[in-house]
C-alpha cells in the first residue's frame, strides 16, 4: 500500500520546475565555477557562469528558452573532443539527468538568482494542514513535505522511548527507571513539557549542549604542535557551560566569545569568553619562524569564526579568490585583519598559559585574596599613621648617630682564588665541599689546585670570572676592623652563590643566573681583628661572574645619609625615613605587624600562584597593519594591498558607525539582517537532535553544500530564533516537543529503502550515542558516575605509555587519576591533542586541532573491544551487577532492573530466554572456576560490595556487560 | 569429549566464521541467525583503482627527525673539497632558515665524517653507515631529489603524510583505506607502529596517521610492543575465550532482534563488527608471536628483531602483516634528528634500521611479495650541508633542510637498481629532476591504481585531494 503511494525521493519530477538554487546552481558549481567562476585568476576564456551578465553575451551562452541556441548546451552535450565541456583533462563529466536539468532550466528561462542562503531569511508562513498531526509549526513544514512526497507521518514513540531519546539529546544520559515510570505514570496534558522543561534546566544540559560547543572551539587542554604542552583553557570551557546553562541569549554569547575584551569595562566573564578564538594550537618548536607561526593562528580564527558562524569555508581565499563562493582573497585578509591586531606573538610556549591571560579564582581564592590584602593594607596602615613613642625614637636616633659618626672603615685584602674545580654536573660541584668550607689554608693545595691572588677582581662592579661549565671557583679574602661591629655586602653571582664568615655559612643558593649587583645581602658580624671571608661560585655553562660590595651599617641608605646630618638640620622627609625605620625595623610593636606583613605578603603570592589562569584576547593598542599575502604566504605581504578590517559586504554590508575590530565582527555576526548566522546555527541545532541537519552540510552552507531538505523550515526556524531574541532553549524545546521529533524511529523496511537518509523525517532516526556518551551512560547505569561539573580536566583509565610513545624526547607521561576523577563524564577527560584519550578517537571523537562541527559516526571492530574489555566498561559492568543484585532475589528482577537502567525498557521474553541460558551457563563455569570470578569482579580501582558471593557477582557481571554492549543501549532510538 | 579440546573447536569454528564475512562466513552467520542478511561490505569506492594497480599494499618506513641525505646516499667526491668552507651565497641564496641556526655567523661546511664506496651494478655510492643496504642497491631506486617547504618538523612530518602543513587531513593510510577498503577481514587495513633510536626524539602525532574529515573507521590502528599489541584487545580478567564467546553470541541474537524490530540495517554492521573484533583477539596474537619464524629470518632482520618494539622487530611484523594482506603498514623510526651530536646519533639510527629495512626487502623478494608490495623509506626532510654549532675534528651538528633530501622505494613496479634526480656540489639544492613530496604521493597513489587528480572527497564545498590544491605529478621515471 504504502509503496504505491511513494513517489521518486528526488527534488525534481518529471514536469516540474527546476529551481535555479537547488538544482541548477550545483551543477555549474561543480563542473564549470572553476574555471568560470568567480575566481578571476582561473578565469578562461572571460566567461563567467556564476552571474547573470552571461545573459547579454553576444556569444549566446544562454539564449532563455532555447536550448538548442545555447552555447552552454552544446557544449555540455557535444561529443567534440576539442569543444565538450568539462574538457576530457578536468576528468569530470556531467549525467544525462544534469544534462536535462540544464536544458529544462535554459527551457524556463535560464533565470538566475543568488545563492539560497545568501539571500535574506524568509518569513514563511507555516503551510496551513487539515491534519491533527502537527503540534507547532514545524511540523506543519515537515507534513506538507511528506504530503507532496505521498508519505506519511510515523506514529508517535511510546513514553518509555521518548523520555530515553529526550533525556540522552538534552542532558548526554540516560533517564533512570523512576524517572521513566513517573513520566510512563503522568497522565497531565503537560507530561511531556514536564519532562523537557525539566532537562533543559539542568546542568546536564548545559554539559551536553557544551560538548559540541567544544568540539567547534577546537578545545583542548595541550598546545598541538610540536611539544603538545600542557595549557589551562577549562575556565573558558566553564565560561561556555554556564551561558548556556543560565541560556545566554545566542547572540550575546557570539558577542561576547568573539569580542569579550573589547566592550567597555568588561568583566572578568568577558574576558574569559574570548578564550574561544585562543583554543588554536600553537607552537614552541625551537626553529619556527615567529611570523609564520603568527599568521598561522589567525588563519585558524578566520576558518573557525567562518565554519561556526557562516558555515563556509574561507581558507581558498588565503591563496586566490574562492572558486565557489564570493568570496575574493582581498576579503579573506579583511576577516583575517581582525584577528591580525592581537598582542600574542607567534612562538609560544610548552608550559602552560601563554600571555594575554586572565586569573580565574575561585570563590574561596577570591575571598582569601581579599582577606589577605586587607589585611596588609590595615598593618600598613597602623604602620605609617601610629604615634612612634618619642622617647625610644630619639634615644634610638642618636645612639645611632654616633655609632655612625665613630665607625671605622673596615680593611679588605686582596682576593685570593682556588679552583675552579670540575665535576660532572653544576649541581655535583655545588654539593661538593673541597676544603675550605672548614678553614681556609692559604697554603693548601687542593687537587693539584693552590690559592692565588687575583687583585684584579675590583669591588662593586661586575667581574666576569671565566669559569668552565660545571665547575667551582673559591674566592677569599680578609675584612679587619678595629671595633665589633655589623656590615652589610652587597653581592652577586653567575651562576650558584654560597658564603661564609669566620667559617659559618651566611649564604647558599643554587641560582642559575647572570652576575648583577646588589642580587643578594649579607649581614657580617665582624670581630676585631681579621675576619675570614669566603666566596663560592659555580658555573653552570656559558659566563661567569661575581659581584662584591661591602656597604656600611644595617640600615637603608637613605637613613644613613639622614642620621649623619645634625638632629636640626634634617628635613621632614628625612625625620621621616628615620621614624619609619625604626617603626618597622627596631620598635617591637612595629616590627611583629612587619613581619606579619611579610607573612601575609608570602601568603599572597602563594596563593596567586595557585590560582589559575586562562587565556584571552587582547589587542594592540596602536594596531597592527594588514596586507594581501601572496599566495597566503606569511612572508610575502603585498605593500600595494593594504586592507582594514572588514566583513564580506556581499553577505551584509556592516554599517558605517560599526567599529572596525572585532566588535564590529560580532556584531555583523549578530545582525538581524544577516543571511547565515541563524540559519547556521538553528542547523546545528536539528543536526543534534536528528543526527542530520536540514542542511546536511552543516560545515558548508555555500554554493558546493547540499540544498536544505526543507528550506522553507529552515528560513521559519532561523526567523524565530532571532526574533525570540535568540533564545537557545526555545528553539531546542519548540524542536523536541513537534510530532516531527516524537515519531518512532522503528520504520518499514520500505520507508527505509525509499528514504534511507531521513531526508523527509518520515520517522525519528536512530543512531548511535557519541563516544563520550557510550561512555557516561556505562557510568550512570553502574551506579559509578561522579555527576560533578566544571572544573580542569580529569585523567582516568587509559592503556600505559600512549603518551610517551611519540613524546618529544619521551618525557611526557601520562598519570593517572584515581579516585573519583576516574568516574567523572567524559566531557572533563583531560584532552591532548597529540594523543587523545583513545577511547574517545576510536568512537569519532576529532583530535580537535581543528573545528569540528560535525562528526562522523562509524562502526567498527575497535570499538566493540573498547566496551567489552576496557577497563572502565568492566568496571562498570560489575557495579552494574550489584546493583541488579540489589533490586531483587530473583532473575527476572534483576535482570528487569538492568535492562531498564540500560534501554529504559524491560526485556521482553525472547531477550529473557536468551540471558537465562547465558546466566546458566555462565554461572556452573563460575561455580567450577571461582577464580576466575574472582578475578572478574576486582576489575577497577573501585570497591566491589563484599556481601555478595564473588561467583553470583561474576555472572551478573557478564550480564552486566552484554547490556553494556547491547546495539539498542549504544543507541539513541 | 574434553572440554578443552572441544573450547578449541569451538574457537576455531567461530574464527573461520569471522574470515570473509561475504563468503562462508556471511552464510554460516546468516543461518545461524535468520534474518540477517549480509554485513555492509568493507569495500572502498566503486571506481577505484582508476587503472591496473601494480602495488596491492604498502609497506613505509618513515624515517622521523629527518635523516641527513648527505651522510647516507647523497655522496659525491667533491665533498671532501667543501670540508670547512663557508657556504657560498650562490648555494644558499638567501633561503630562510630554522631560527635554530638563523643567527649563527658562520656556516661551515662539512663533508660526511663516514666513508662512501660504490655498491652495485651501476656503482651506487653508499654510507660505510648502511653495510646492508649497500647490498640491495641492485633492488630499490633512490629518489636523491625530494624536497619540501617545510622547515620544522611539526609542519614537515604533517605535511608529508597529510599532504598539507596544518593539522585537520586525512593521512595517506586513511585515504587509501577509504579508497580502497580492506583485503582482509581479521586484521585493520591500515597498521603503525612506532620505534626509536638513540637519537634526538622528535614527538609524533596522531593526526600523522589520523583520518582527518574521513569517517575515523579509516585511521591507523597502532600495533604496540608492550600491553595489548591493539589497545584493548584482550579479554579482562577472569573472562575466557569461551565466555567470550557466549557473550558475543547473546549480543548478536539480541542485536538481531533489534535489527528485526526496527529494520534498521546499522544492526548488522553492528553484528558483524562484533564478529570482526573477536576474530582479531585471535589473528592479532598469532600474527605477533614470532616463535613459529626460523633462526635464519632472525639471521636476516638480525638479533634485535626478537626484541619486542625495535625496528627490526616492526620490519618482521611488517612482512608478516603485508603476508596477511593489510594494505598499509608504516613504520615510525625516530631519532634521526642530528642538531648537535650528528656523527654519534646517525651511526646509531643506522645501527638500528639498515639491517632489517634491507632484510625486509629481500625476504619480501624471495617470497615473491616484492612484485606488488611498495616498500619506501624516508624521511621529512634531510639536513644541511652547513653546521649546526661548532665544527671540531669529530663532532658537527646540521640542521633542518627541506629543499633537498633523499627517499628510497622498491618493489611494486618500481625501476631496480636506480638513482632518480641530482643535487648540486652542496647537496643544497636540486640540480635535476626534482620530486616534490606531493609527486611521491601521487606516485604512491598511482601504484596502488589511483589517480590523485580523480581522488576526491567533498568536505567543507571542496573536493579535497590527498595532494592538495597545487599542482603534483607522478614521477614516471622511477616506474618500471
Amino acid at each position: 500500500m504504502l509503496s504505491l503511494l511513494l513517489l521518486p525521493l528526488g527534488f525534481l519530477s518529471d514536469g516540474e520546475a527546476v529551481d535555479y538554487g537547488r538544482d541548477v546552481r550545483p551543477i555549474l558549481s561543480q563542473y564549470c565555477y572553476p574555471c568560470h567562476g568567480p575566481d578571476s585568476a582561473t578565469r578562461e576564456a572571460e566567461l563567467r557562469l556564476d552571474r547573470a551578465d552571461v545573459l547579454g553575451d553576444d556569444r549566446h551562452i544562454l539564449v532563455p528558452g532555447d536550448p538548442e541556441a545555447s552555447e552552454l548546451f552544446y557544449r555540455v552535450t557535444t561529443d567534440s573532443e576539442f569543444e565538450k565541456m568539462p574538457p576530457a583533462a578536468s576528468k569530470k563529466t556531467l549525467t544525462s539527468d544534469q544534462r536535462d536539468i540544464l536544458k529544462r532550466w535554459i527551457q524556463q528561462g535560464a533565470s538566475y538568482e543568488d545563492h539560497w542562503s545568501f539571500r535574506p531569511i524568509g518569513n514563511p508562513e507555516p503551510p496551513a494542514m487539515r491534519s491533527d498531526w502537527p503540534r507547532n509549526a514545524i511540523d506543519r513544514f515537515v507534513l506538507a513535505r511528506l504530503e507532496a512526497a505521498g508519505l506519511e507521518p510515523s506514529p508517535e514513540a511510546d513514553r518509555r522511548t521518548l523520555i530515553r531519546r529526550w533525556s540522552l539529546d538534552l542532558t548526554g544520559l540516560p533517564p533512570t527507571p523512576e524517572e521513566v515510570e513517573a513520566f510512563v505514570n503522568d497522565d497531565r496534558p503537560d507530561a511531556a513539557e514536564r519532562v523537557v522543561d525539566r532537562l533543559l534546566s539542568s546542568i546536564a544540559f548545559a554539559e551536553r549542549m557544551t560538548l559540541a560547543w567544544m568540539d567547534a572551539a577546537r578545545y583542548g587542554d595541550t598546545s598541538v604542535f610540536h611539544a603538545d604542552g600542557p595549557r589551562d583553557m577549562w575556565p573558558w570551557r566553564d565560561w561556555v557551560m554556564r551561558a548556556y546553562h543560565r541560556n545566554m541569549p545566542f547572540d550575546q554569547f557570539t558577542l561576547e566569545q568573539l569580542a569579550g575584551d573589547l566592550l567597555t569595562e568588561p568583566t572578568r566573564e568577558q574576558l574569559v569568553a574570548t578564550g574561544f578564538l585562543r583554543n588554536n594550537g600553537t607552537s614552541d618548536e625551537g626553529g619556527a619562524i615567529d611570523e609564520e607561526l603568527r599568521v598561522s593562528y589567525h588563519v585558524d580564527r578566520v576558518k573557525t569564526v567562518g565554519n561556526v558562524w557562516l558555515g563556509l569555508s574561507t581558507e581558498c581565499a588565503q591563496c586566490h579568490e574562492h572558486k565557489y563562493d564570493p568570496i575574493g582573497q582581498d576579503d579573506y585578509y579583511r576577516l583575517f585583519a581582525f584577528f591580525n591586531q592581537s598582542v600574542e606573538p607567534g612562538f609560544q610556549t610548552r608550559n602552560g598559559n601563554a600571555e594575554p591571560t586572565i586569573p580565574v579564582p575561585s570563590a574561596e581564592q577570591e575571598r582569601r585574596e581579599q582577606e589577605i590584602t586587607a589585611d596588609i593594607a590595615a598593618l600598613e596602615r597602623w604602620l605609617s599613621e601610629v604615634e612612634a613613642p618619642e622617647a625610644a625614637l630619639s634615644a634610638w636616633t642618636s645612639e645611632q648617630r654616633q655609632e655612625l659618626l665613630a665607625l671605622d672603615p673596615p680593611t679588605l685584602s686582596p682576593w685570593q682564588a682556588l679552583g675552579p674545580f670540575q665535576g660532572p654536573s653544576s649541581k655535583a660541584v655545588f654539593q661538593k665541599e673541597y676544603g675550605p668550607e672548614s678553614g681556609v689554608d692559604l697554603e693548601a693545595t687542593v687537587e693539584g689546585h693552590t690559592w692565588t691572588p687575583r687583585p684584579d677582581l675590583a669591588d662593586g662592579k661586575v667581574q666576569p670570572l671565566g669559569l668552565p661549565a660545571n665547575s667551582a671557583l673559591y674566592l677569599t679574602r680578609t675584612i679587619h676592623v678595629e671595633q665589633p661591629g655589623e656590615r652589610v655586602v652587597s653581592l652577586g653571582s653567575d651562576d650558584t652563590i654560597q658564603v661564609w664568615l669566620n667559617g659559618e655559612s651566611l649564604l647558599s643558593k643554587e641560582s642559575y643566573r647572570a652576575a648583577q649587583a646588589d642580587q643578594d645581602r649579607v649581614t657580617l658580624k665582624l670581630e676585631p681583628g681579621d675576619n675570614t671571608f669566603l666566596f663560592k661560585i659555580c658555573n653552570g655553562a656559558g659566563d661567569s661572574g661575581l659581584y662584591f660590595k661591602l656597604l656600611g651599617l644595617p640600615l637603608p641608605d637613605p637613613v644613613i645619609a639622614a642620621l649623619k646630618k645634625d638632629a636640626a638640620a634634617r628635613t621632614d622627609a628625612e625625620r621621616r625615613a628615620i621614624r619609619d625605620h625604626w617603626v618597622r625595623s627596631v620598635w617591637d610593636e612595629g616590627q611583629q605587624r612587619q613581619s606579619r606583613i611579610g607573612k601575609q605578603q608570602k601568603a599572597l603570592t602563594e596563593l596567586r600562584q595557585s590560582i589559575p589562569t586562562t587565556m584571552i584576547m587582547r589587542d594592540l593598542e596602536e594596531g597592527r597593519p594588514t596586507f594581501v599575502l601572496a599566495r597566503g604566504q606569511y612572508d610575502s605581504p603585498k605593500a600595494d594591498q593594504p586592507v582594514e578590517p572588514g566583513v564580506l559586504e556581499n553577505l551584509l554590508p556592516l554599517p558605517d558607525a560599526a567599529p572596525r575590530n572585532r566588535l564590529g565582527l560580532a556584531s555583523w555576526l549578530i545582525d538581524p539582517d544577516h543571511p547565515l548566522t541563524a540559519r547556521v546555527a538553528v542547523n546545528r541545532y536539528w543536526s543534534m537532535l536528528f543526527g542530520h541537519g536540514l542542511v546536511r552540510t552543516v560545515m558548508d552552507f555555500g554554493s558546493q553544500g547540499e540544498f536544505p531538505s526543507h528550506p522553507s523550515l529552515l528560513d521559519w526556524l532561523a526567523r524565530d530564533f532571532i526574533e525570540s531574541g535568540w533564545d537557545i532553549k526555545r528553539a531546542i524545546r519548540q524542536i523536541v516537543l513537534s510530532s516531527t521529533y516524537r515519531q518512532q524511529s522503528i520504520a518499514p523496511e520500505v520507508l527505509r529503502d525509499h528514504d534511507p537518509e531521513n531526508r523527509l523525517l518520515a520517522r525519528a532516526s536512530r543512531f548511535r550515542l557519541q563516544g563520550e556518551l557510550v561512555r557516561d551512560l556505562a557510568l550512570s547505569v553502574s551506579g559509578l558516575l561522579v555527576d560533578r561539573p566544571f572544573g580542569p580536566g580529569v585523567k582516568p583509565y587509559q592503556p600505559e605509555g600512549l603518551w610517551n610513545e611519540v613524546s618529544l624526547n619521551k618525557n611526557v607521561r601520562f598519570s593517572q587519576d584515581h579516585g573519583e576523577a576516574l568516574y567523572r563524564k567524559s566531557m572533563y577527560i583531560y584532552w591532548k591533542r597529540s594523543a587523545p584519550m583513545p577511547v574517545m578517537t576510536i568512537f569519532d571523537a576529532p583530535t580537535r586541532e581543528k573545528c569540528t562541527v560535525e562528526r562522523q559516526r562509524t562502526n567498527t571492530p575497535l570499538q566493540a573491544l573498547v566496551t567489552l574489555n576496557d577497563i572502565q566498561f568492566v568496571e562498570a559492568a560489575r557495579h552494574l551487577a550489584e546493583r541488579m543484585i540489589a533490586a531483587g532475589d530473583d532473575f527476572d528482577t534483576r535482570l528487569r532492573y538492568g535492562f531498564e537502567l540500560c534501554t529504559s525498557r524491560p526485556p521482553d521474553d525472547k531477550r529473557r530466554r536468551v540471558m537465562r541460558e547465558i546466566f546458566d551457563a555462565q554461572w556452573a563455569d563460575y561455580a567450577k572456576d571461582p577464580t576466575s570470578a574472582d578475578l572478574l569482579v576486582s576489575v577497577g580501582e573501585s570497591d566491589r560490595d563484599g556481601a555478595i558471593d564473588p561467583v553470583e557477582h561474576a555472572t551478573w557481571t557478564v550480564l552486566a556487560s552484554i547490556l553494556l554492549n547491547l546495539d539498542e543501549t549504544m543507541n539513541r532510538e | 569429549m574434553d572440554p578443552r579440546i572441544e573450547r578449541e573447536q569451538t574457537l576455531t569454528r567461530r574464527a573461520l566464521l569471522g574470515h570473509g564475512a561475504r563468503g562462508l562466513g556471511a552464510l554460516a552467520l546468516s543461518s545461524m541467525l535468520p534474518g540477517v542478511v549480509k554485513p555492509a561490505p568493507q569495500n572502498g569506492l566503486a571506481e577505484l583503482p582508476h587503472f591496473a594497480p601494480r602495488a596491492k599494499r604498502i609497506i613505509y618506513l618513515f624515517m622521523s627527525g629527518g635523516p641527513s641525505h648527505i651522510d647516507l646516499f647523497d655522496y659525491k667526491p667533491a665533498l671532501r673539497r667543501i670540508h670547512g668552507i663557508e657556504l657560498p651565497d650562490s648555494i644558499r641564496q638567501g633561503q630562510r632558515l630554522t631560527t635554530m641556526t638563523s643567527g649563527q655567523t658562520s656556516f661551515p661546511c662539512v663533508a660526511p665524517m663516514f666513508e662512501f664506496q660504490r655498491y652495485g651494478r651501476h656503482g651506487t655510492w653508499v654510507s660505510e653507515l648502511l653495510p646492508y643496504t649497500s647490498q640491495i642497491v641492485d633492488k630499490i631506486t633512490i629518489v636523491k631529489s625530494m624536497n619540501t617547504e617545510a622547515i620544522n618538523h611539526d609542519p614537515a612530518i604533517t605535511f608529508i603524510n597529510t599532504g598539507n602543513q596544518q593539522p585537520g587531513k586525512p593521512s595517506l593510510g586513511a585515504w587509501l583505506s577509504y579508497g580502497l577498503g580492506t583485503m582482509n577481514r581479521d586484521l585493520p587495513d591500515y597498521v603503525v607502529m612506532i620505534s626509536r633510536g638513540n637519537g634526538n626524539l622528535q614527538a609524533l602525532y596522531a593526526r600523522l596517521w589520523g583520518a582527518g574529515f574521513l569517517p575515523s573507521k579509516h585511521q591507523g590502528v597502532k600495533f604496540r610492543s608492550a600491553g595489548d599489541p591493539v589497545l584493548y584487545l584482550s579479554n579482562p580478567p577472569g573472562i575466557d575465550g569461551e565466555t567470550r564467546r557466549r557473550m558475543l553470541d547473546g549480543i548478536a541474537s539480541i542485536n538481531e532482534q533489534r535489527r528485526q524490530e526496527t529494520g534498521d540495517r546499522e544492526i548488522e554492521a553492528r553484528i558483524a563488527q562484533y564478529e570482526m573484533a573477536y576474530c582479531m583477539q585471535t589473528s592479532v596474537p598469532d600474527l605477533m608471536d614470532l616463535s613459529d619464524e626460523p633462526d635464519w629470518v632472525f639471521d636476516l632482520y638480525g638479533e634485535d628483531a626478537k626484541k619486542p618494539g625495535t625496528f627490526a622487530s616492526n620490519c618482521l611484523l611488517a612482512r608478516r602483516l603485508a603476508e596477511r594482506d593489510v594494505r598499509f603498514i608504516q613504520l615510525f623510526h625516530r631519532g634521526w634528528d642530528g642538531h648537535g651530536n650528528l656523527p654519534r646519533e646517525i651511526r646509531g639510527q643506522c645501527k638500528d634500521t639498515d639491517q632489517a629495512s634491507a632484510a625486509l626487502v629481500m625476504d619480501l623478494e624471495q617470497r615473491g611479495l616484492l612484485e606488488d608490495t611498495l616498500v619506501i623509506c624516508g624521511g621529512e626532510f634531510g639536513r644541511t650541508i652547513y653546521s649546526q654549532g661548532t665544527l671540531t675534528k669529530d663532532n658537527h651538528g646540521r640542521d633542518h633542510h627541506g629543499r633537498c633530501f633523499h627517499t628510497w622505494l622498491a618493489g611494486a613496479g618500481i625501476k631496480r637498481g636506480f638513482e632518480y634526480g641530482k643535487s648540486d656540489d652542496f647537496c643544497y639544492n636540486i640540480v635535476e629532476s626534482p620530486v616534490h613530496i606531493r609527486d611521491l604521493n601521487a606516485t604512491i597513489l598511482h601504484q596502488l591504481g589511483i589517480d590523485h587528480e580523480r581522488f576526491t572527497f567533498p568536505y567543507q564545498g571542496l573536493d579535497q585531494k590527498l595532494t592538495g590544491v597545487e599542482e603534483a605529478h607522478v614521477v614516471k621515471g622511477i616506474l618500471a
